[in-house]
């Protein structure tokens, strides 16, 4: 995205009126989750492949209100020459949060945090695509987030999967994501952005967390695996195993999803 | 990270040292290299502190400065990290080769910070909604050879240590604005607790076992590591899945009790020898960057 | 699990009293002027300004009769025909392979000059163009015999007998390309166990002693059994106590470096390194060359 000189923007001091919300309004108990949701249930998930026609491959994925949109351009040659392995292919990934997606505007150059998204998608995603079949190549994976409302490191892989699928390149299998937020003694699965955030008084609380886990399903390999907050270990690992869950639990969708933009490409049975 | 080459034969020969626990260097899976630990080198800092784990040389500075809180946390202060990778560490870094590694790394410290216990940072509020301490810890790269993030927190841990920030007092004058006034003893400062500041520890994975404080050529040598950071109290605060391959779930929940087991076993020494050393005083030999 | 954590302290480089004197030594840096005399050729190092010869590089002063010049002490390998290397293969081009060797250029593995599979004499073909890559790929190691050095500096390198070839199951160890003495041979079976390669580029490569020779193979066979533990040992203490020698800058031939495995018996391995154990270690060694020389 190019730099963004011409708008003027507010004197550095403007806020975003958020911030001049009574307490109560910004803190959130978790009673009931919007939905009649358990805290075991994922989202349900809308999810199309092959929106942008100009891509090799594109995915579009809707859960509650995060929206994600993901294409995929190659296998191309290497544009940086020094970069070329013999043996295998790369995969770069680009992940884009839209400056109208968060509460709080987001600038218009890529910030650390997309950065960070970026890295983690892509170590998330080598793992599942059969990169020693295309040697010298470049495959490459956009993400652009229209709307974020929690758990965007998870639906970005689950998205990024579908299109790479859509756009035929060779993988290993399917790679799903699932994220968790560990309050205290439970744990919400798939939580939004408002339970993911969490409360600041809870924040002093113990076991707070958040885990993203990224899954190969046929395989059970863990490709990537994502946690912050201050949990402790047996927390932590109940809450991977039940992220695993979750994935298999996305995995029907996913498949029906694929097959049915297969089922749109494929030329009709010859009479 | 800076990569060495290795062939075939030099990979199977690591593996199977490390499936029967002897490594190259004579290490048992779970042993550190070497560390030299150092606070206090750099003069103009509030705090600093210079790490070396084998060849591995991590230096941290700590700069205090008085800055506007947050808007959705008025009472507290706030870290904000930034590592540079320089060239001097490896030609690999030149130019802008460094950043993404200095990017990953300062994204990595920012998630293991984020939580409410490792750093009191109600401490270093001065004027809730209007003054806080913010402290820039700057992390400098000097000398690459495996194992980073270990060798960065534990400098981190003993750079903060080793900060000292001035006592603030608030003044008001009859039009109620308020003056800042620094106390004039220079010795008359606060130190932050760094009970709770977590260790990382890095688990590479090779073959069917794990390694801790893996050097470049194990590294070559293994397609996926954890990265887990864990407190004195074995609380673990931030987990990463790094490098190419896949885990098996099980492997990551063994690797996860190894983790926390050598992290929390980090942290009694390494408070014992910043106690020692500061004890010293005066007395201290400081050796800088001479050795 | 072992975590060790000390405050730095500053090293003292040890010398044995009186033998090491810097009297016979002549040392320059660069700006120097090492003589006026103009009876003098100049050599590598060295340049003429205004009559008098000055020196170019930190170093020791050579003179061989006529010939005057400056070696530097901590130098990139700079290699001669007839030493024998280690290096690592860095890329696959036509008709050759190139070697990373620690020197300034990349030196250079032409396919006429390796062995074929199976010892055949036959004049290189276009298919065995095209299985360049089945035998060393990037990454692999090899030991080889400098054959030519090209006009630029560049080493043309031969692996044409038998005990040259590709490395199979071992341990680099990298270190200055000063400290390995010249000696008629480099390839060493030490009885404490394991092989070593003295590579005169800095690069030894330590190796379990091969069990039965495979002489029809020529270094093409790798075996990739697991190399048993007694032999895994000493190859590790033998790396830490390279590295000690290295650290504190001992000639590096095979009777020091057994000298100074054996003084090492009394430690464990890891402890090698540290700094205090180091130091114990290089001066039973260094004490224990001194006799040896008389």
């Amino acid at each position: 995205m190019p730099v963004d000189t011409k708008r003027v923007r507010g004197p550095d001091e403007s806020q975003s009126p958020l911030v001049f919300l009574p307490p109560t309004a910004q803190t959130c108990e978790v009673l009931r989750r919007p939905g009649d949701r358990g805290k075991g249930d994922v989202r349900p998930l809308f999810a199309r492949c092959g929106l942008v026609s100009q891509a090799k491959g594109s995915a579009y994925i809707e859960a509650g209100n995060t929206k994600i949109m993901c294409s995929v351009y190659g296998p191309r040659e290497t544009e940086r020459k020094d970069d070329t392995d013999m043996k295998s292919g790369r995969l770069v990934c680009d992940v884009r949060l839209a400056p109208f997606s968060c509460q709080k505007r987001g600038a218009w150059i890529q910030g650390s945090e997309e950065r960070d998204l970026s890295l983690a998608l892509s170590e998330s995603m080598q793992p599942g695509v059969c990169l020693h079949r295309y040697p010298r190549s470049q495959i490459e994976v956009n993400v652009m987030v229209l709307e974020n409302d929690g758990g965007v490191l998870a639906h970005a892989v689950t998205c990024a999967s579908m299109a790479l699928a859509d756009a035929g390149i060779e993988m290993y299998d399917v790679v799903l994501g699932c994220a968790l937020r560990q309050d205290g003694d439970s744990c919400l699965v798939d939580p939004d952005f408002s339970e993911e955030r969490g409360s600041w008084q809870a924040g002093y609380g113990e076991n707070q967390g958040r885990v993203t886990v990224a899954l190969l399903p046929n395989f059970n390999q863990v490709s990537g695996l994502h946690a912050d907050g201050e949990m402790r270990e047996d927390t932590l690992t109940a809450a991977v195993r039940t992220c695993m869950d979750g994935c298999h639990k996305l995995y029907p969708v996913v498949q029906q999803a694929i097959l049915r933009a297969v089922k749109r490409k494929a030329p009709p049975p010859e009479k | 990270m800076a990569t060495v080459q290795v062939s075939e034969a030099e990979k199977v020969y690591v593996m199977h040292g490390v499936r029967d626990d002897l490594r190259v260097d004579g290490r048992g899976c779970e042993d550190y290299r070497h560390m030299e630990i150092e606070t206090d080198v750099v003069s103009n800092t509030d705090g600093s502190a210079k790490v070396s784990l084998g060849h591995t040389d991590i230096l941290v500075g700590i700069k205090a400065e008085i800055g506007k809180p947050r808007p959705m946390v008025p009472d507290e202060g706030y870290l904000e990290f930034f590592v540079d990778c320089s060239a001097n560490a490896t030609p690999e870094f030149e130019g802008r080769g460094g950043e993404e590694l200095g990017v990953e790394l300062s994204n990595t410290l920012y998630k293991v910070f984020n939580n409410r216990h490792s750093l009191d940072l109600r401490s270093l509020c001065i004027c809730p909604g209007e003054h806080c301490w913010v402290l820039y810890v700057d992390v400098l790269l000097l000398q690459c050879d495996g194992n980073l993030f270990d060798a960065m927190s534990i400098a981190i841990k003993a750079a903060l240590f080793n900060t000292r920030i001035p006592k603030v007092h608030i003044s008001e004058d009859e039009e109620g604005v308020k003056e800042i006034e620094l106390s004039d003893d220079p010795y008359d400062c606060m130190r932050l607790n760094v009970e709770n500041v977590p260790c990382i520890v890095t688990l590479c994975k090779i073959a069917h076992r794990h390694v801790v404080d893996a050097t470049l050529q194990e590294k070559a040598c293994s397609v996926a590591s954890l990265l887990i950071s864990v407190t004195h109290k074995g609380m673990v605060t931030c987990v990463r899945k790094l490098g190419r391959g896949s885990l098996d779930p099980d492997s990551i929940f063994e690797m996860t009790e190894t983790g926390k087991r050598v992290g929390k076993a980090l942290h009694a020494p390494l408070m014992e020898l910043l106690q020692k050393e500061e004890s010293l005083g005066k007395k201290r030999q400081k050796v800088g960057f001479l050795a | 699990m072992a975590v060790d954590m000390r405050l730095p302290t500053v090293r003292k480089q040890i010398s044995l009293s009186g033998s090491q004197s810097t009297d016979g030594k002549h040392l320059v840096v660069p700006g120097d002027v090492i003589t006026s005399d103009t009876g003098f050729m100049r050599g590598h190092g060295t340049y003429m300004d205004d009559e008098k010869l000055t020196a170019s590089v930190a170093g020791e002063v050579e003179r061989v009769n006529k010939l005057i010049c400056v070696r530097p002490l901590k130098t990139r390998f700079n290699g001669e025909v007839g030493d024998v290397v280690v290096g690592r293969i860095t890329e696959v081009q036509q008709k050759r392979w190139k070697v990373e060797t620690n020197s300034r250029l990349d030196s250079v593995l032409l396919l006429s000059s390796v062995n074929l599979p199976g010892g055949e004499l036959r004049r290189r073909s276009a298919e065995d163009e095209l299985a360049m890559r089945d035998y060393l790929q990037e990454g692999d190691l090899i030991s080889a015999e400098v054959q030519s050095v090209f006009s630029d500096g560049a080493l043309s390198l031969h692996t044409r007998s038998l005990k040259y070839g590709k490395l199979g199951q071992g341990v680099l160890v990298q270190v200055s390309p000063s400290l390995v003495k010249r000696q008629k041979t480099h390839f060493h079976n030490l009885p404490c166990g394991a092989s070593i390669i003295l590579g005169n580029n800095g690069y030894i490569w330590l190796y379990p002693t091969p069990g039965q020779q495979d002489e029809e193979a020529g270094g093409y066979y790798t075996s990739l059994e697991p190399v048993p533990l007694p032999d895994r040992e000493v190859i590790s203490r033998l790396r830490n106590c390279l590295l000690a020698l290295a650290a504190h800058k001992v000639l590096l031939y095979d009777t020091s470096v057994l000298y100074c495995y054996e003084s090492s018996l009394s430690h464990q391995m890891k402890d090698i390194l540290k700094p205090e154990i180091m130091d114990e270690i290089v001066m039973e060694t260094r004490q224990r060359l001194l006799e040896q020389e008389g």
